[in-house]
């Protein structure tokens, strides 16, 4: 049976082909820190890392991330960025919110302390309908205080 | 539904039949399966047989856009159409071979509407709403290509090899008729493997969308010079990228009543991408 | 002892009268300005759970045992089910029940593209949708009506027009030296908020229902759904303990609710149904279109002289008459006002509340009806309004219980003067300009609302109460509150929400109503949780009540002796002490509102149309401030959402079928984060005396009122267009320019 890595653990891969990675993450390992808001690819909310690149997980099969390695909120819950998020207030009703964190760490890691106009143009793939943005910019200018 | 890993060409090839469908990126794709817009019994992902990487001037087709937006050699033209495509996550994601043979955005196509492009008998944009649409060769259908690499790639005339032959990308595409209905001239099964891209003396990549990020292009107007000359393409404005011979060709559209202002914002971008890439 | 009033009740502009039973509401105010724990900013005591992706949403339960439902929906917008057959779907794998349209709220004569016709449980939710598919109907369509002004000519509305007028138009006419007139319109927008709607129902037995849902108001989905099942109230337990987003849209139970708890009692087991983003872009709800016809008079001076206007709501198939009309008057002191709100009835979705629903399209109109005005008489924008600011509701002659408009005017002013220096950063292609517009909305809560504190013997402290949190840290204010009264650090108080059965009934998330109406109800449980603590204390250590106070976990004597909390709750051990708590009535004979003015500062780019809000800068007066953080992000959230109802989201309807063409994210354009300007909040921060033990009033709706007029008239001051018509494209931008190269002078509207 084909397995998977999902922050660092092995799981064999029972679903059937065709099965998203997010409906994998949420239904099949009970990982629902990743959160599903349009599942076509349009929002963000789904966004996990695979080998440290953010991706969506809500268009991404399953079966095509079997030799690579997945992150999700629950592999980053002691990130410094998550405390930034909550002293910052970069969150409101929060059902974006790890996607944006699973972004914004794999921003970090390749840019440090990257620019307003770094985050903005490397967040702008996380739909935030509660407007948090300035804040979750906030947080990430200020993630290592 | 079945799916195929080859990790080669030679398999991916033997792969590829009826029923199948080459998968790279998956960003265009899997939502058009799950909408059963595409049907296949067998995915074949085509990761591991398509090269990915740019060697000087050739861009292999399995390559992302987000690898591509931050490298400093390939022609800006290029670059900034893969920076201002789509998301980051979906840049992560999306391959320059599958970012060419993108579909429409047309909201009638999407939502299935039983319209020319799905086989049926007329074009529901032509009456209904048709702001984002065609304003050239958009008779019968008016759906707009939404590419803005393509756009960029013909501009900068790039050549696209595939597993079966090498063909300048304005062949690429054709117009769809009555009989054939397809936007892309390859043939079933047909891989993109590379493109080559030639270095221009200057290129740049213009595009107008309703924010400021993670918009497809209303207008996208990609302009490069070389010795020959400078060639200038549009995204977003016709059922395929557009070549455009120079500023004068927008008199030749023939925009719908509702999409006449994309020729002012195109002729507006075409001034300032003539200006940028001027010697 | 208990009290038995009849007291006026407000929620989203409408009023009501009731009997609410009061305790004698004691409480002083606090002194103005921050205090120990109030008015100090607070970092949101969920966030983490939030942000770690452990909070469990409805979207994330998963009961044992539970199936998926799925609807079909009507792909037409007026249409009859001729035929029906579910026998495939029904043997389709994983199905475990069909409902057809003869069960409610399903229905075979579909009156708009949406609406729920049939619905299937099956094990997955995938198998739910195969099944869906599968059932084969035949449709008859019908000519669906769809046009607004069609439906008041046939006079298809949805409720009775709304015509109020005081003094005399036609007197103010006469005295006007300036007329300004224009049509403006709005467009229809969609929440969208990131979890959509979603219920799972689980039946006890034939007379217990227990629903977990995403609501804004978990005593209205109770009444709601004990009525629909003939059940006592008490037998339906409604959770909804994280919801991500609501907006308006959540504010009942809606038809998937009742489809889940259908599904659920035809099987015997729990169902879920969730809404995919199309569902919810479908059928969830909506900010109806406006088309609005207005006229302003006005003395050379800027006096108003009148104000009319026509206001044609397109609310769809179902819904209420939104309050369009309520800034024209409420806002400014004019002595002639007639307005009259029409609500066509349409083949098209129901709408529901979104954030200041009816103020935020007719600010739109009258505060760009000011600038054109002020335009026309030459007199600054800013001053015009202060000319006509009101000190009392006109509308019924009460006074307002509070209100701090000219100081947000003040503290405008210098925004307000950086327009020279902005538009002279114009150039050829981009042009700059400021703009500015004033906001008036309830927002004063009201009863009924209770809460309990519970202090145990660790000394820590538990606020329960029937609310929930919807994302505006509503449960960190009251926790603050708490926190406050008891002299406790805000991290010993635990705020536990969300559960009919876990406490007492408590106000809507909707009408900016959470605080106003919790906070004084949470403040009077912990005032008599305090009272017993003193009263123990005082016993306990031989003082007098009175030389006791709590402050900073300790019980501190006037004599220097202090006792920290737990050693006099310790002695309890298992032992409580509860306190409880309600909200008393709203100040009688008065108008409670909030107000602000936002200043605007834009660049257009006038070859392509491009619009970019550069700055807003937001003042607004709420009575006092709790968390002064949650609250600039309630103030930032407001702005971004009023920025893409200005410049890029629109419902779209294919004009012949009526069919929604923009149902996804893509087609349908929410700011994102590169879109957003710099925003500075600056809130006014002083309490309303005359309202509550607390002085708040809330704060989720105002800041989304003024951002489309100031943006509007913004763009107006950088390039002479007008832009009446939103949202403000680029094809709506180009075209206004045009149509302000055609008039280089403003045409002259007789007086």
């Amino acid at each position: 049976m084909p397995e998977l890595s999902i922050n660092g653990e092995r799981h064999e891969l029972a679903a059937s082909v065709g099965t998203s990675l997010a409906h994998y993450l949420r239904e099949d390992l009970g990982l629902t820190g990743t959160k599903i808001a349009c599942n076509e690819g349009h929002c963000g909310a789904c966004t996990v890392q695979v080998d440290g690149v953010p991706i969506l997980s809500c268009i991404t099969l399953v079966h095509t991330v079997e030799d690579r390695e997945v992150t999700t909120i629950e592999g980053l819950r002691d990130h410094p960025m998550v405390n930034s998020f909550v002293r910052s207030d970069a969150l409101q009703c929060g059902f974006c919110t790890p996607g944006q964190i699973v972004s914004a760490t794999a921003l970090v890691a390749a840019i440090p302390r990257p620019s307003s106009e770094e985050i903005k143009h490397a967040m702008s793939g996380n739909l935030c309908r509660c407007g948090a943005y300035p804040k979750i910019e906030e947080a990430i200018s200020t993630w290592q205080d | 539904m079945d799916i195929l890993r080859p990790d080669s060409l030679e398999a991916a090839r033997a792969a590829l039949k009826n029923g199948s469908v080459a998968l790279a990126g998956g960003t265009e794709l899997v939502p058009l399966l799950r909408d059963r817009i595409v049907e296949a019994d067998t995915i074949v992902e085509i990761r591991h047989a398509v090269p990915r990487g740019i060697q000087g001037t050739r861009i292999g087709a399995g390559t992302t856009l987000g690898e591509l937006e931050v490298d400093p050699q390939i022609p800006d033209a290029l670059r900034e159409a893969c920076r201002l495509a789509a998301s980051p996550q979906l840049r992560a994601m999306g391959t320059i071979g599958g970012n060419l043979l993108q579909a429409t955005r047309c909201w009638y196509w999407r939502l299935k509407y039983p319209c020319w492009l799905h086989g049926g008998g007329r074009c529901f944009a032509h009456e209904g709403l048709h702001r984002e649409h065609a304003v050239f060769a958009n008779a019968p259908c008016a759906s707009a290509h939404p590419s803005d690499v393509a756009a960029a790639l013909l501009a900068l005339g790039a050549t696209v090899r595939t597993d079966r032959r090498e063909l300048p990308i304005a062949e690429l595409y054709r117009l769809p008729t009555g009989d054939d209905r397809r936007m892309t001239g390859l043939e079933p099964g047909e891989l993109i493997l590379e493109l080559e891209v030639p270095m221009p003396a200057a290129s740049t990549y213009l595009k107008a969308m309703d924010r400021k990020r993670f918009a497809f292009a209303l207008v996208g107007v990609a302009a490069a010079r070389s010795p020959e000359g400078t060639r200038l393409a549009l995204a977003g404005m016709a059922p395929i990228p557009w070549l455009l011979e120079d500023e004068s060709a927008l008199d030749e559209a023939t925009p719908l009543p509702g999409n006449a202002y994309k020729l002012e914002i195109a002729r507006a971008l075409i001034r300032r991408a003539l200006v940028a890439v001027a010697p | 002892m208990a009290r038995l009033i009849r007291t006026e009740k407000e929620v989203e502009g409408r009023y009501t009268e009731q009997w609410i039973v009061v305790d004698e509401d004691v409480l002083e105010q606090w002194p103005a300005g921050p205090l120990e724990t109030v008015g100090r900013p607070v970092p949101r005591a969920d966030g983490g759970q939030r942000a770690r992706g452990e909070a469990r949403y409805t979207a994330d339960i998963k009961l044992p045992g539970m199936l998926h439902a799925a609807i079909l929906r009507s792909p037409h917008a007026k249409a009859r089910v001729r035929r029906i057959d579910t026998g495939r779907a029904r043997r389709a794998p994983g199905v475990r029940a069909v409902l057809g349209p003869e069960t409610g709220p399903l229905t075979d004569e579909p009156p708009y593209e949406g609406a729920p016709v049939a619905a299937v449980a099956a094990e997955t939710s995938e198998q739910a949708r195969t099944a869906v598919s599968l059932i084969e109907v035949e449709w008859e369509r019908l000519e669906p009506l769809l046009d607004p002004e069609e439906a008041v000519r046939r006079n298809e509305l949805i409720d009775e027009p709304n015509r109020e007028e005081r003094g005399e138009v036609e007197r103010g006419l006469a005295e006007s030296d300036a007329v300004v007139e224009a049509e403006y319109r709005t467009q229809t927008v969609l929440h969208n908020s990131m979890e959509t709607h979603q219920a799972i129902c689980e039946w006890d037995g034939d007379d217990r229902l227990t629903v977990y849902i995403s609501t804004q108001f978990i005593w209205g989905v109770r009444e709601e759904v004990a009525k629909r099942f003939g059940l006592p109230e008490d037998h339906v337990r409604v959770v909804c303990r994280f919801m991500g987003g609501g907006f308006g849209s959540k504010n009942g139970p809606g038809d998937y609710t009742y489809v889940a708890a259908e599904l659920a009692r035809a099987t015997g087991r729990p169902v879920k149904c969730a809404l995919t983003r199309r569902e919810e872009n479908l059928d969830s709800g909506n900010r109806n279109s406006t088309i609005q016809r207005l006229r302003v008079g006005a003395r050379s001076d800027g006096t108003l002289t009148f104000l009319d206007g026509e206001f044609v709501n397109a609310t769809g198939w179902d819904g209420w008459l939104a309050s369009t009309g309520g800034p024209m008057r409420l806002l400014y002191a004019c002595e002639n006002v007639r307005t009259v709100e029409y609500g066509a009835k349409l083949n098209t979705p129901p709408m529901a509340a979104f954030r200041a629903p009816g103020f935020v399209e007719g600010t739109f109109g009258l505060e760009c009806l000011l600038d054109e005005l002020a335009a026309k008489l030459e007199i600054d924008p800013l001053e015009l309004r202060r000319r006509n600011h009101s000190t009392h509701d006109a509308v019924d002659e009460r006074p307002f219980s509070s209100k701090q408009l000219l100081e947000c005017y003040r503290r405008a002013e210098p925004h307000w003067e950086r327009r020279d220096e902005v538009r002279a950063r114009s150039d050829a292609t981009w042009k700059r300009g400021v703009g500015l517009a004033s906001q008036v909305w309830y927002g004063g809560g009201g009863p009924p609302s209770y809460a309990w504190v519970r202090i145990g013997g660790d000394g820590r402290a538990a606020v329960i109460t029937g609310m929930q949190d919807i994302g505006t840290g509503s449960a960190t204010a009251m926790a603050q509150i708490a926190a406050e009264e008891l002299g406790l650090p805000v991290d010993r108080i635990e705020v536990a929400l969300g559960d009919s059965a876990r406490g007492p009934y408590a106000t809507i998330s909707a009408g900016s109503s959470t605080i106003p109406s919790m906070g004084p109800a949470v403040r009077a449980a912990a005032a008599d949780a305090a009272r017993q603590l003193i009263e123990i204390a005082a016993q306990r250590y031989d003082r007098e009540e009175r030389v006791l106070s709590l402050k900073n976990g300790q019980i501190v004597s006037s004599d220097g002796g202090s006792w920290p909390l737990e050693e006099i709750t310790g002695l309890l051990e298992s032992g409580q002490i509860l306190g409880k708590g309600s909200r008393g009535p709203n100040p009688t004979g008065m108008r409670v509102l909030t107000f602000g003015v936002q200043v605007a500062e834009v660049a257009v780019d006038v070859e392509t149309g491009e619009v970019v809000v550069e700055k807003i800068v937001a003042i607004h007066d709420v009575g006092r401030v709790i968390n002064p953080l949650g609250a600039s992000s309630q103030v930032e959230g407001g702005i971004i959402q009023g920025l893409g109802h200005t410049l890029s989201e629109e419902r779209l309807l294919d004009p012949s079928t009526g069919g929604n063409l923009t149902q996804t994210l893509d087609a349908y354009k929410i700011p994102t984060i590169a879109d957003v300007p710099e925003i500075v909040t600056d809130l006014v921060d002083v309490p309303d005396e005359h309202l509550t033990n607390l002085g708040s009033k809330g704060l989720g709706e105002p800041p989304i009122i003024p951002t489309a007029a100031a943006i509007a008239n913004a763009i107006r001051d950088a390039t002479g267009a007008d832009v009446r018509s939103l949202p403000i494209t680029r094809e709506e931008m180009l075209r206004a320019l045009r149509e302000a190269s055609r008039q280089p002078a403003r045409e002259e509207v007789g007086a």
